[in-house]
């Protein structure tokens, strides 16, 4: 647990970048209270409030505090990963998965493992602006491109639009897919302005650049990414409101007394 | 910033770790920083039953990076069962690589480790098991039913007179349901990092039980509880298959304390099938009376099942037939098959997911034969005392569920006779269910630690060893503290699934809101009690939390609470109910369908906060889809292997399968159940669901759907139901 002493140390010196003021801030947590809350905490749920925070400053200013290399390592490869917007040397097994080297040596665990298969969508990632199974993508291919994960779409502090839709319309439960949904919708708003085509688009000769989405090609076209909380129809709601600007309302409704009264007498 | 009013209890708020969740920060299990960690792969058998007659490690153990292969051979010697049979709880010792006998095809038989992932996985490819077999493998459940025995846990059932019941009757159904082996499929991969420091275990564990997981741990281990810590901080959903301790978790505890480094062991997807549990098959034969005016006379429910040969579990499928329904002449059974697969366990409202498609299906083919509307057969039959139990419910509002939904669904333009409500090619159906579940709620503790600030502002933290696995447990115990003590949730914090806080029942079974959100307001009265009682300030007296900080002159106070249920609870059958509502359209020349639109009504309890009690309810809905679309695990029938093996041929809803949802919350005050009046809502949601999306297949095509899952090959193939006309 040295790495969460030091973190914990770093905390109580407030030695914290801007990003992580601010998120302690919104947490209602200042001056001797945010002191008192890190010192509080266990390393356990230090590690859930607070270790979140640091993983990026860690992740940007000091290579020393990721994951150490493994003692015994196999057919080497040596491969510059650029993740959001920071380029990473790192000498790897050539068999390791894009989502493995995200999650195992550069501490981004945003990107969730769900099958390892390419089959649910947990480990998607931007690469290049589009979307992509970062399961499915060896590491060592992905020398000189650009990878953004879910941890990258917040940029100065402040959430991607996406970010903010999934966390009004509540657009997961669990929150194990949500990384790779989230990765999904931003790409998508991009093929949705492109113009590209689905496997439910209509009439192939009428594709027009910024195509505005029905729902059932939003839901076509989110269907790659698995959510067995089963919180589709939020996720939805979440796209379609970044993607037409237009708020989304809630489905859901208190029966009136009224209504009640009435369904006692019928 | 928020007032009490605005954050406190019934408040749709965002989920408060939600802003963790959407941008990659909350630490799932394998996520969290453990210096030195190594990989393990566990290695399964690929016989049903028999022996390992030789092991080959030494190409595996040959590998660059590869520390220890473990298996029976060396493996540390752990606690096992005393009995056969015994039966599968949610703290259940979990003994694993312990002999040579292989009692399914999929048990873990090694384990490799190594310095990486990689190489775990590659190494774990060259361990060579030679295997003999036993040909008594019971692996065909059809063709071993005369091995059916009845479980010795007196879950069969009856009242009244059953035979006497049906000659009363002027119709009778008689009708058996198939529903097949489903698996759980949480999206997080059950995970764990264990380590062991100074004789204690460390780990990291995927578990909605953390309490239960570290009793399983220290009696598998025989070590005492107090030397084992387990945090599942968050739980990347669970849905039975995390209540207990699965044997990839004690894999890994022991590989840590053979190579003396912490080791992190992720199950694989095709490991998901074997090693982390699954809802089994089940036979259910229904046989219903009822007179011409609709009245039932007699309900009986006989369901066969099959269990692991070396473990027991039942799942209650004729929970719901007991206490649903007005009926004197009831009988519920259950029989099990010893089978070689893996011990089956609880799967989101184990019996009612699975009974009420049953039930209810039959429930609909009675409306049917009596010519009857099936929402005025059901209310016909309502009743207010629980026939089971023998005493009365402590609220239920089932009519109120069905004519609401009705309303809201447009179901007057329901056509009774199927098969006459087209568009184009389009047949179109309306379906209706009943659904209950029961409320339980267990003893929790709970500790609050209240902090004045600098401000003048008082933040409060809630500590307690419940989960949060998708369900909102951060969110409504935040709520919670917010409204009892009236402070906004922005000063509260929640602190969940370390077994160092205060003891929980976990996550399970729809008792976690009720049980979680109970403690947290005791600890949160006692707080402000015992801050009074100190000043000798009145109870009654309506002080401010930080002016009573500041009159017992402290800056800091720490209170704990306990709740659990009253007298009056165990004299009342405490029961959530709901009615589902389902328009489906079929295709008349392939079989295809869609399901259009659903309607969600449900009566239970005290509302938290809507948002996230939706988010259950549309949860259960799509898993309920899932059974009658697609979810089905098939067993080769030679091997005892499972073919489905992973998302491509075990196919769970994905997001075009569902349709738009509306849910309605009925406003009950239930102060039975609980002092809050909270009876959960997790497993409400998936009851009864299957029932009606095939009741409103029947209405679409005159064709009773009767096995799980209806593909559109079976819906081709089945003929029209006797007594329906088709133009």
């Amino acid at each position: 647990m040295k790495d969460i002493d030091k973190w914990k140390k770093n905390a109580d010196l407030e030695n914290l970048s801007d990003d992580e003021k601010m998120i302690l801030d919104e947490m209602g947590l200042s001056g001797s209270s945010r002191r008192k809350f890190l010192k509080q905490v266990s390393a356990a749920s230090l590690s859930i409030w607070a270790s979140s925070y640091f993983t990026s400053e860690l992740f940007a200013s000091n290579m020393k505090d990721l994951p150490d290399n493994p003692q015994v390592l196999l057919n080497e490869v040596k491969v510059n990963l650029r993740v959001n917007e920071m380029v990473k040397p790192l000498t790897l097994d050539s068999r390791m998965s894009l989502l493995d080297a995200l999650r195992e040596r550069l501490a981004l665990t945003g990107t969730k493992k769900g099958c390892d298969h390419g089959q649910c969508g947990a480990c998607t990632v931007i690469i290049d602006g589009k979307r992509n199974l970062s399961c499915l993508t060896l590491a060592a291919t992905c020398e000189g491109k650009e990878i953004t994960t879910v941890e990258g779409l917040v940029k100065h502090g402040e959430m991607h639009p996406m970010q903010k839709a999934f966390l009004k319309h509540d657009g997961f439960q669990c929150g194990y897919c949500t990384p790779g949904q989230i990765c999904s919708s931003v790409a998508l708003l991009e093929e949705a302005k492109n113009g590209e085509a689905s496997y439910v688009t209509e009439d192939l000769k009428k594709i027009e650049e910024n195509l505005n989405l029905s729902e059932e090609e939003i839901r076509e076209r989110m269907s790659g990414n698995i959510c067995r909380c089963g919180a589709y129809n939020n996720i939805v709601q979440a796209f379609k409101e970044v993607h037409s600007g237009d708020d989304e309302m809630p489905t859901w409704e208190f029966a009136t007394q009224e209504q009640m009264e009435k369904a006692k007498k019928a | 910033m928020n007032t009490v009013k605005e954050s406190g209890v019934g408040q749709a708020i965002d989920r408060v770790e939600g802003h963790l969740k959407v941008t990659g920060k909350a630490k799932y299990a394998s996520e969290f920083p453990v210096e030195n960690k190594v990989y393990a792969q566990g290695i399964n058998s690929t016989i049903a039953k028999g022996e390992i007659v030789s092991i080959d490690t030494s190409q595996a153990e040959k590998q660059d990076g590869v520390l220890k292969v473990i298996t029976y051979k060396n493996a540390e010697k752990l606690k096992t069962f005393d009995k056969e049979m015994t039966a599968i709880g949610t703290d259940s010792i979990a003994p694993v690589l312990q002999s040579n006998k292989v009692n399914y095809y999929g048990e873990y038989v090694g384990l490799v480790v190594a310095e990486t992932f990689e190489q775990a996985q590659y190494a774990a490819r060259l361990v060579k098991f030679e295997y003999k077999k036993d040909p008594s493998a019971v692996i065909k459940f059809e063709e071993s039913r005369s091995k059916a025995y009845t479980p010795n846990n007196g879950s069969n059932y009856s009242r009244g007179d059953m035979q006497k019941g049906l000659s009363e009757a002027d119709m009778v159904v008689e009708q058996t349901y198939n529903t097949p082996i489903e698996h759980h499929h949480p999206m997080e991969l059950h995970a764990i990092i264990a380590s062991w420091e100074n004789g204690k275990v460390m780990a990291y564990a995927s578990q909605q039980m953390v309490d239960d997981a570290t009793i399983a741990i220290s009696s598998t281990f025989q070590i005492p509880k107090k030397d084992v810590r387990v945090v599942s901080a968050f739980v990347g959903g669970g849905f039975g298959s995390k209540l207990n301790l699965e044997r990839h978790a004690i894999m890994a505890v022991m590989a840590a304390k053979i190579v003396g480094r912490p080791v992190q062991v992720t199950v694989t997807r095709t490991q998901m099938f074997t090693n982390t549990g699954m809802r089994q098959q089940n036979e259910q034969k229904m046989r219903i009376g009822a007179k011409n005016d609709g009245t039932l006379t007699a309900l009986s429910h006989e369901t066969l099942s099959h269990t692991s040969t070396n473990m027991e579990y039942q799942e209650p499928c004729g929970m719901v037939s007991k206490m649903l329904y007005n009926v004197p002449n009831n009988e519920v059974t259950y029989k099990l098959i010893p089978m070689n697969i893996q011990t089956p366990f609880a799967m989101r409202a184990p019996g009612e997911a699975t009974g009420s498609f049953a039930l209810e299906s039959a429930m609909d083919e009675m409306a049917w034969k009596l010519k009857m509307d099936p929402i005025d057969f059901r209310i016909k039959n309502d009743t207010q005392t629980d026939l089971h139990e023998n005493r009365p419910f402590s609220s239920r509002l089932l009519v109120e569920c069905l004519r609401i939904g009705a309303d809201k669904f447009g179901w007057k333009d329901r056509k009774m006779e199927p098969g006459t409500n087209r568009k184009g090619n389009w047949l179109i159906g309306y379906g209706v269910s009943a659904a209950s579940r029961n409320s339980p709620y267990q003893k929790t503790y709970s500790k609050v630690i209240l902090d004045l600030e600098d401000d003048g502002k008082v933040h409060a933290t809630i500590q307690m060893d419940g989960t949060d696995i998708g369900t909102g447990s951060y969110t409504i115990i935040a709520q919670t503290a917010s409204e009892y003590l009236n402070i906004p949730v922005e000063q509260v914090s929640v602190e969940l699934g370390d077994s160092n806080f205060p003891v929980t029942p976990g996550s399970g079974g729809s008792w976690g809101a009720a049980s979680y959100c109970n403690g947290a307001r005791a600890a949160c009265e006692n707080a402000v009690k015992g801050l009074k009682d100190n000043r000798n300030i009145p109870q009654d007296e309506d002080v401010a939390l930080a002016e009573l900080l500041k009159r017992n002159q402290i800056k800091t106070f720490e209170a704990e609470g306990m709740a659990e249920p009253s007298k009056e609870f165990e004299e009342y059958s405490v029961f959530s109910f709901g009615a589902n509502f389902c328009e489906v359209w079929v295709d008349k020349d392939t079989g295809m369908y869609r399901i259009k639109r659903m309607v969600n009504v449900g009566s239970a309890g005290k509302i938290l906060n809507p948002k996230t009690a939706y988010g259950q309810i549309i949860g259960g809905l799509t898993m309920g889809a899932g059974m009658v679309i697609a979810e089905k695990t098939q067993v080769e029938p030679n091997f005892g292997n499972f073919i489905t093996r992973s998302f491509a041929d075990y196919h769970v809803p994905v997001n075009l399968d569902m349709a738009n949802i509306d849910v309605v919350f009925l406003p009950e005050e239930d102060k039975i159940a609980n002092k809050m009046g909270i009876k959960g809502i997790g497993e409400l949601g998936i009851t009864s669901v299957a029932a009606s999306i095939a009741n409103a297949i029947f209405n679409a095509t005159g064709k009773r759907m009767r096995d799980l899952p209806i593909t559109p090959e079976k819906l081709i193939e089945a003929e029209v139901e006797e007594g329906v006309s088709l133009s």
